[in-house]
């Protein structure tokens, strides 16, 4: 077990998801934006490669970043934005928020047990 | 088009083996909204069919040919839907008598588009409860992630 506490995990996680919801809510209101491509995450993938790179990483510098995705079917506009994808994307996302934060709150109640303990 | 979904992308696994992946998780989710995505795209052909039910010139000297939507499935695997290609329905313009019409041949006919509004009004309703079904599909599969959620509680 690395030194990196699951609070921390958790906190670099939610982090990521509220980015996620910025991308998500900045590419439904481009919908209609010509030449406008959609936004997404990176996250999973640095954490993995942080993790792989052997256990100890700083939290503090470790960012998830946003980037373009080139794998979408460009429209004639120019504009990558779908609503339905979009929309699959936010289910996702409020899906892994919840477990994280439910997590999180078990950790917590964790740590109150330990000090109520009398 | 790209909407394909992959599942589990475990490089070490040999081909064939069946495994529960933690990948896995959001997996109906792309699922269903391939889904949608496709119907949105039926969508978009049924009316383009039905605003030219009446042209008579799509250039090329021809009416308007009706558009046909081609589906397909990545592969046999667990899969979402994909807009394979439209294709140009070949059957028969018909043809209607209208001498004063600009379009008229010699003897007052009138080449007329092969699309049929009751035709396309059925693929409508098929579309709209295809995607409806979809939609649904993805409704539940987010209540039953949140019943697993609530075990956490």
């Amino acid at each position: 077990m690395s030194k990196t506490s699951i609070v921390e995990l958790l906190e670099a996680g939610l982090k990521a998801e509220a980015m996620r919801q910025r991308a998500i809510a900045n590419n439904t209101a481009n919908l209609q934006t010509p030449g406008y491509r959609r936004l997404n995450v990176k996250f999973e993938q640095l954490l993995n490669k942080a993790i792989e790179s052997g256990g100890e990483f700083d939290f503090e510098e470790f960012e998830p970043e946003f980037y373009h995705p080139n794998n979408t079917a460009v429209k004639a506009d120019g504009n990558d934005v779908n609503l339905e994808v979009e929309v699959g994307e936010l289910v996702k996302n409020s899906l892994r928020h919840k477990a994280f934060i439910r997590l999180l709150n078990k950790k917590y109640s964790q740590i109150e047990r330990a000090i109520d303990l009398r | 088009m790209i909407f394909v979904y992959r599942p589990g992308v475990g490089k070490t696994e040999p081909a064939g083996v069946e495994k529960m992946k933690v990948d896995n998780v959001f997996g109906p989710i792309d699922i269903a909204v391939s889904g949608l995505r496709s119907q949105n795209k039926q969508m978009e052909i049924v009316s383009s069919n039905i605003a030219n039910a009446r042209t008579t010139n799509a250039g090329k000297g021809e009416p308007y040919r009706r558009l046909e939507a081609v589906f397909k499935s990545d592969s046999d695997e667990i899969a979402g839907v994909e807009l394979e290609r439209i294709t140009r329905d070949m059957g028969d313009f018909s043809r209607v008598l209208d001498p004063g019409h600009p379009e008229a041949d010699e003897n007052g006919y009138v080449q007329m588009p092969n699309v049929s509004i009751p035709i396309e009004m059925m693929t409508l309703t098929q579309a709209t409860r295809a995607y409806q079904a979809n939609a649904a599909v993805l409704r539940r599969y987010q209540q039953m992630v949140e019943t697993t959620l609530e075990l956490l509680r």
